[in-house]
């Protein structure tokens, strides 16, 4: 042993510490040793994520195959731990499916249900620290708790529009909550890297210039999203109308084209292998100057990361009556907003996974010391203890049918009835076929259309309300 | 560790997920004369309800005073003003988010009790707005003027005055601690004679990064 400690902190090379492990363990090769790789094999296929059972329904979505979806998504409901998060994306089913009612329902509930789960339950906490996240009730990440506020109030234009401004105001109300949290949370005063989305700015800006009365707010709410979107030309002029002119002409309506394009985010698993590296390292020294013997970290430590799918669909041209008006533009970067709350929260979803992994070896050593085992029985139980970490599975669960951005074009319109063509668009040129609509202007009012481009050979559903 | 010690780490582990809290919210009703919650970050009840109270009061005493120009009625009573509350331009440093439609419901709640002012429903207001497709802020235009109290008038609500609300604040900063005044303006505008009155109440408020920046700011110490 003494040599082996020698040589294991001098090389620090986690392939050989295992070799040597593997190599010391004086197993007489045979059934037993047989067994144990069988055993070993069995725990390292873990558990299955959310990841995997979520590719199928999908597929489905992105097939256009929305019924089997969402009777895929429905079975995934019954689980009490992929309920929550199950329903966003059923949400999205519904609101594609043209129920925007059924869509906010469902959002709602998902919101108050999040809201609910930001305290932890310490029952929760304390199982999780003995088998994974997966058995923590699913509270959201802070990017889908501020796009189920951006989506609620998207649905609720859809139908009546009553309560889309409230939705706004709690939009806007939890990135402040979010922001505030994080800091609190890295223990400094710098807020979190990710911007807040100008949607929220935007929709609250173009509903109070709606009223065609409180056109201050108009002002102050374009701004803000001018500050985030300070490139944005259509931004300036809805800044410049809102400031100097009106709604729209007497006569005129105004159309809001809003397009969901491109695959969205949604997490993967993946081994953490430096930390895997470290912590073996770790406990092969501990194990050689400490009287017991700890489970080796043979089993990769798994934490979740976000996958971004490419995308060949970036903007929507949009025409009315054979005009061409110009293409969507960006409010809302879901895959960047995705992938900044995700580096803002990683190092505490790394640090839980290693505190587990600690406790789960402290564990094994404890039982050891209880039962004063040695030899074989030893390594029984380090075998048992590999196994119980080879169980673990990343949280992979979220919301998994987000488009990678919400963009939007304003046009103003005469009353009456318009023909919209909608083509989806890479580098300006298009990449697919158009889609044709008929809306209906109303006078001194809002119109709303909602569309969505996956990609060029998903199917696209568009949505027109009232 | 002994055995004991370790099986009575491991029993105490073992029990905590039965002391577990589960993520519950409660809510209460605040009786009337409770106090409002002060605001931490941003100006709330604690301010508006207060600016509200005192600018509508300031302006109905006022307006109350009777001249030998002010028209009565054939009771010798003088005339209730017809007013078109336009709106809350609100230009503080802070977004009053859902607070901007409780302001004009309650500026126009508190006209209405006074016998002073008969005012006009807000929807005939966004209705003549909308007609005109006039801005609020353009109204003091003589064209404009004309032009919205003849639609109004067309639709059977005739109007003596305009009323403006307006929110402002001015900020001081010293180090981490920050006071910001409140003000809410009330301008009533004859559209006859175009003669202004206003009326404004203020709200100061402090805000600390420390719980002793109160305490060292606001302290009879201070100049």
């Amino acid at each position: 042993m003494p040599e082996f400690v020698a040589e294991s902190t001098l090389n620090l090379r986690p392939i050989v510490v295992l070799q040597r492990w593997w190599l010391d363990s004086r197993i007489p090769f045979g059934k037993s040793k047989f067994g144990l790789v069988c055993f070993v094999l069995i725990g390292l296929v873990g558990c299955s994520t959310h990841a995997k059972r979520l590719a199928i329904p999908r597929n489905h979505f992105y097939d256009g195959r929305m019924e089997e979806c969402k009777k895929g998504l429905e079975k995934l409901s019954k689980s009490r731990h992929d309920k929550d998060v199950v329903n966003l994306d059923l949400a999205i089913v519904d609101l594609l499916s043209g129920s925007p009612k059924n869509a906010e329902q469902r959002l709602k509930l998902a919101r108050n249900r999040f809201e609910e789960l930001e305290s932890e339950s310490l029952t929760e906490k304390t199982v999780s620290m003995w088998t994974d996240d997966q058995v923590r009730s699913y509270a959201g990440e802070d990017y889908e708790k501020i796009l189920i506020r951006a989506f609620l109030a998207l649905t609720n234009l859809l139908t009546d529009g009553a309560d889309a401004e409230s939705y706004t105001l709690q939009l806007q109300a939890k990135h402040e909550e979010l922001v505030q949290a994080c800091a609190e949370r890295t223990k400094s005063d710098t807020p979190p890297s990710y911007k807040p989305l100008p949607i929220g700015f935007y929709l609250r800006g173009l509903l109070r210039e709606a009223t065609l009365r409180d056109y201050d707010d108009a002002v102050r709410n374009y701004e803000a999203t001018a500050r985030l979107l300070p490139l944005c030309q259509p931004i300036q002029w809805d800044l410049n109308r809102a400031m100097h002119g009106t709604h729209s002409q007497p006569g005129n309506g105004v159309v809001y084209v809003f397009a969901l394009v491109g695959r969205g985010p949604y997490k993967v698993e993946v081994s953490e292998q430096p930390t895997s590296d470290a912590l073996l390292i770790a406990d092969r020294i501990v194990s050689a100057v400490g009287p017991y013997q700890l489970p080796p970290t043979i089993a990769p430590i798994k934490v979740p990361d976000i996958a971004l799918p490419p995308t060949d669909v970036d903007a929507v041209g949009v025409s009315v009556d054979g005009t061409t008006i110009g293409a969507t533009y960006s409010i809302a970067d879901v895959g960047q907003l995705a992938m900044d709350s995700y580096r803002a929260n990683r190092s505490s979803i790394v640090a839980r996974a290693v505190a587990r992994r600690v406790i789960k070896k402290a564990t094994v050593a404890a039982a050891k010391e209880t039962m004063k085992t040695d030899g074989l029985a030893s390594v029984g139980m380090d075998i048992a203890g590999i196994a119980w970490e080879a169980t673990e599975g990343a949280d992979t669960r979220c919301w998994g049918l987000l488009p990678n951005d919400i963009q939007v074009m304003r046009i103003e319109a005469p009353k009456g009835s318009s023909q919209l063509q909608l083509t989806p668009l890479r580098g300006g040129r298009p990449v697919a076929a158009s889609k044709q609509l008929s809306v209906s202007v109303v006078d001194g009012r809002n119109t709303y259309v909602l569309c969505w481009f996956p990609d060029a050979r998903s199917q696209s559903p568009v949505i027109v309300a009232p | 560790m002994d055995r004991r010690e370790w099986l009575g780490m491991f029993g105490i582990i073992v029990c905590s997920p039965t002391i577990g809290c589960k993520g519950y919210q409660y809510g209460h009703v605040i009786k009337p004369d409770a106090p409002n919650m002060v605001g931490s970050h941003e100006a709330g009840a604690e301010v508006f309800d207060p600016l509200v109270d005192e600018a509508v009061a300031k302006l109905l005493a006022r307006q109350q005073t009777v001249t030998p120009d002010t028209p009565c009625g054939p009771d010798g009573l003088p005339c209730p003003k017809t007013i078109c509350f336009v709106g809350i331009e609100n230009k503080s440093m802070e977004d009053i988010g859902d607070f901007k439609d409780k302001l004009y419901q309650q500026i126009d709640s508190r006209l209405l009790e006074a016998s002073t002012f008969r005012a006009i429903s807000r929807r005939m207001v966004d209705a003549a707005l909308f007609e005109t497709r006039l801005r609020p802020d353009s109204l003091m235009i003589p064209d404009n003027m004309r032009l919205f109290t003849a639609v109004l008038e067309r639709n059977g609500a005739p109007l003596d005055y305009l009323l403006y609300a307006v929110l402002t604040s001015g900020t001081t900063t010293r180090n981490s601690s920050t006071q910001r005044d409140y003000d809410l303006t009330l301008e009533l505008v004859n559209v006859h004679t175009g003669v202004t009155d206003k009326q404004s109440a203020e709200v100061r408020k402090g805000y600390h990064k420390t719980a002793a920046g109160k305490v060292w700011n606001y302290n009879p110490f201070k100049r």
